[in-house]
């Protein structure tokens, strides 16, 4: 199953990124209620060869399944160059996907 | 079978990589932050006793909310940022996210969150300049989502 879906674009020199993560995000409320360990995203990373694009600590707070756009200048990213996303839950799962920039 | 573990190390190796890349995890630099139950509980665990400016930020989100589920926030801002948070009163604890933002950064962000019942959404902004920035604005929630 496919664990996120990554858009990533070139607009002249910035790079717009559209990451949606599947994930239930489970809260503390939801998993008690339901009798299960609340789960969610805790950390979400994106870089392109070495260079980070975007960095971001998240609590359960998060929609589920949830979308995130960001923008970062060009600055040396190209077309074709792989785009590299990886989150970790609470669970201590960690995914990491690319994709290359269009 | 060695092939095998080495697609498995290889693997790993990946994994590692992002965390110790990364400038700052706040969840493990901040964990207060995150079990704290009022926004300025939580600004103070984050950034400590800071006094921000009302300006500089622009924070768009619906004014009235159908599905607390997924409420779209949008944050925009002219100024080069460090780090940002997103902070409600709304749930039973008060921080959202934390960006972590780099100069390349372009502090154009979108992200759907979760509302238990109607409340308001804060930012807060730490400018490269060493200042700090706050947004906030109210909202109605029609149909709270936090329960799932």
């Amino acid at each position: 199953m496919a664990n996120m879906k990554i858009k990533a674009k070139i607009k002249g020199d910035v790079l717009k990124c559209k990451v949606q993560a599947t994930h239930e995000m489970m809260t503390y409320n939801a998993a008690k209620k339901k009798g299960v360990e609340a789960n969610f995203i805790t950390h979400m990373s994106a870089k392109v060869g070495e260079k980070t694009v975007l960095d971001v600590s998240t609590s359960q707070f998060l929609s589920k399944n949830p979308i995130l756009k960001f923008q970062a200048k060009a600055n040396g990213i190209k077309k074709g160059d792989k785009i590299e996303v990886t989150w970790t839950d609470k669970s201590g799962k960690t995914v990491t996907e690319s994709k290359k920039v269009k | 079978m060695e092939r095998r573990k080495f697609l498995g190390l290889s693997l790993a190796a990946v994994a590692l990589v992002p965390a110790s890349l990364s400038a700052i995890d706040f969840r493990e630099t901040k964990p207060d932050a995150w079990t704290a139950k009022t926004v300025d509980d939580a600004i103070k665990a984050l950034y400590g006793d800071i006094k921000p400016e009302e300006s500089g930020i622009k924070l768009n989100v619906p004014k009235i909310a159908s599905n607390g589920g997924a409420v779209p926030v949008k944050v925009k801002s002219d100024i080069a940022m460090k780090s940002l948070t997103i902070l409600q009163d709304a749930n039973p604890e008060a921080a959202v996210a934390t960006y972590t933002l780099t100069e390349d950064s372009i502090v154009d962000l979108s992200v759907k969150i979760k509302m238990g019942k109607s409340g308001s959404i804060t930012i807060i902004g730490e400018g490269q300049d060493g200042k700090f920035y706050k947004a906030s604005k109210k909202l109605e929630v029609a149909l709270g989502g936090c329960e799932g």
